[in-house]
């Protein structure tokens, strides 16, 4: 017996034009929660479960529903799970594999045996479309992925997380507003139109730390999880710029055909982006069980991780 | 299995202190009527730009030196907030930046007034499986820069207070000591009976003016103040059986019971529910407000500095509020 992945699923709003790239967006006024109800079905469908075999869930988003309670709160509503827990994480682009190396914690001591890790983002609802804002906007897109996670026979195994953080990099790539620490209020008028919820990025900076941080994890998961870079059928590398994970494929020494770079197709997913491509590739069965898969992201915080699966 | 065990604890809140009268002068309210509802008589309020990771920051340092341990020999730094000093990335980031620290995994748990046992629940995982050997945990809020502090906004302003608590986690080999089990629940169903709405990634746009400015400004906290009562008082005597039925336990073995300080009058319901006489439960509320994620860990500082917890003690943690979430853990001392 083993933790593993026991289902997965995925879901994308449909795609339309930002400044010149196809991304998925959530038009409908949703929230990540129910992105990630949708993206559930699949994966209770794929473990044959059904939302009273949840015993807990993670739930790893930037962009939440409200701003307090945690989205989790609104997610385990939609899926009516009884009154489980669900835990709300905050770890940015790397959201995803902290969360998964959180359930795996719970799975591992015993406390639960069946949770749902789900990533899931609209970020559409908060980027700047103004001429001044849409280089930045075009980047990332909404989406969710759902791994339904727990102890089962077979080859099947998260075999390895490596998670990392770095704040004394945050300014680097972040949204200042609201701020608790400005006082006497949060948000002013001011800051609104001032553009301060807006999230800002050293492009060069944040290339430089995904390049520089996301080989050096991939090798720290590989190396725990004691599995040579040629052992892995797929690297899924999330980044908020794609050529990033571009590059660090070739710095492994992967062939493209090997490396899942999601930001190029639907824009950085953050959270989402892992568990929505590993998602894809199982559902159209060019990953079956038995395939290695390497998931590593990189991105504010600095938050950065690495994960290596069997399916 | 291993367990984990609390190795340092500590707290903080700012200097200045808002009492009951101090909150009459903007809003329409008195001493009385926030004592008799809630028990509270006065609050810590921030100043200057102060986060909820710089009070997080100095309450760990208090307990990183009653633990005798450095920041730099952490494994993980976990933080529970609702009230994060900026919208991205996560307060624990903030954290590590003022203390000097980085290159270990640092993430919030955002589970309101549960966060600390959240938080509590996750990083005794860490440890009980191995994975990490020392983790700090860290509850901390500025409530004051998100509070409607006029009359309009008094049944919730009048509540709330800043602070920060911590506690460092290690390893415990004896079974049957240290954190013996935790216990989550969450009912999103009542999401909207104590929330902060906006901003919303459920609107289109997720901010606009009128969150800010509006008759309803949605960036403030809104509560059903009867619905959280209620559910309190059912919720908590639910969760704190949950611990000790899972440990053999009845509520007589309790030495100490350290609810979330919510509101007075919900702690004493639930002690005289339990039988509990009032030297086996602590509260601080009267002093500081509800700290949500904070709370808990600064009510444990001082139940120790106070000499209400010894080597050995059973010690209960509970807590429920906005979510609604409800937790609980169980802690051979």
């Amino acid at each position: 017996m083993s933790t593993r992945i026991l289902g997965l699923g995925h879901f994308l709003p449909p795609e339309i034009d930002i400044g010149g790239a196809r991304r998925p967006i959530a038009v409908d006024p949703v929230g990540p929660s129910t992105l990630a109800v949708e993206a559930t079905r699949g994966a209770l469908a794929q473990a044959q479960l059904s939302a009273a075999d949840v015993d807990f869930i993670v739930f790893a988003t930037m962009t939440p529903d409200a701003n307090f309670p945690g989205a989790g709160c609104f997610f385990q509503d939609q899926m009516g799970c009884g009154t489980v827990g669900a835990l709300d994480v905050r770890a940015q682009c790397a959201g995803f594999i902290f969360a998964l190396s959180i359930a795996e914690q719970f799975v591992g001591a015993g406390a639960y045996e069946r949770v749902l890790v789900a990533g899931a983002e609209v970020h559409s609802a908060g980027l700047d479309y103004s001429e001044g804002g849409i280089q930045v906007a075009r980047l990332y897109g909404d989406g969710a992925g759902v791994a339904l996670i727990g102890n089962a026979a077979g080859s099947g195994a998260l075999r390895a997380t490596a998670i990392h953080t770095d704040g004394r990099r945050h300014r680097e790539f972040w949204c200042e507003y609201p701020s608790s620490r400005q006082h006497p209020t949060r948000m002013t008028l001011e800051d609104f139109r001032a553009g301060k919820h807006f999230l800002t990025l050293d492009v060069d900076k944040v290339r430089r730390f995904g390049e520089e941080l996301l080989p050096a994890v991939i090798h720290e998961a590989l190396a725990k999880a004691q599995v040579k870079v040629t052992g892995i059928d797929r690297f899924i590398i999330g980044h908020v710029l794609p050529d990033v994970a571009e590059t660090v494929g070739r710095q492994l020494g992967v062939e493209k055909a090997r490396v899942n770079v999601p930001a190029e197709r639907y824009g950085h997913l953050t959270a989402a982006a892992l568990p929505v491509a590993l998602s894809e590739e199982v559902a159209r069965g060019s990953l079956a069980s038995g395939a290695t898969v390497c998931l590593a992201a990189c991105g504010a915080g600095f938050a950065w991780g690495a994960a290596v699966i069997t399916l | 299995m291993r367990n984990s065990r609390i190795l340092g604890v500590g707290h903080y809140v700012p200097e200045r202190v808002v009492t009951n009268e101090d909150l009459a002068v903007s809003m329409d309210t008195s001493d009385e009527w926030i004592q008799q509802r809630t028990g509270i008589r006065e609050r810590h309020f921030s100043d200057g730009s102060t986060g909820a990771a710089d009070l997080g920051a100095e309450a760990a340092r208090e307990a990183l030196a009653r633990a005798g341990m450095r920041a730099e020999d952490m494994d993980c730094i976990v933080f529970a907030t609702l009230s994060p000093d900026v919208d991205m990335p996560a307060s624990a980031c903030l954290f590590q930046d003022h203390l000097g620290i980085g290159g270990m995994p640092a993430f919030d748990v955002r589970n309101q007034c549960s966060g600390f046992l959240y938080g509590l629940a996750t990083a005794d995982k860490f440890v009980k499986t191995g994975t990490y050997d020392h983790v700090l945990l860290v509850g901390g809020e500025i409530h004051s820069t998100g509070l409607d502090l006029t009359t309009r906004g008094r049944e919730v302003a009048v509540i709330f207070g800043d602070g920060a608590g911590a506690v460092v986690l290690g390893p415990e080999t004896d079974a049957r000591r240290g954190i013996l089990s935790t216990h989550l629940h969450s009912e999103g169903k009542f999401a909207d009976k104590l929330w902060v709405e906006c901003p919303s990634s459920r609107e289109r746009p997720r901010f606009t003016e009128e969150m800010i400015v509006g008759d309803k400004p949605r960036m403030f906290p809104r509560m059903e103040g009867r619905y959280v009562f209620r559910h309190a008082v059912t919720r908590f005597p639910e969760v704190i059986h949950e611990a000790l039925q899972a440990n053999g336990y009845t509520p007589q073995d309790i030495d100490l019971l350290i609810p979330h300080q919510a509101n007075l009058r919900i702690s004493q319901i639930v002690a005289s529910g339990l039988e509990l006489p009032e030297e086996k439960v602590f509260n601080n509320i009267q002093r500081y407000g509800n700290t949500t994620a904070g709370s808990i860990p600064i009510a444990l500082y001082e139940a120790l500095e106070a000499g209400r917890i010894h080597e050995g003690d059973l010690v209960c943690l509970a807590a429920f509020g906005a979510g609604f979430t409800w937790a609980s853990a169980l802690i051979r001392w």
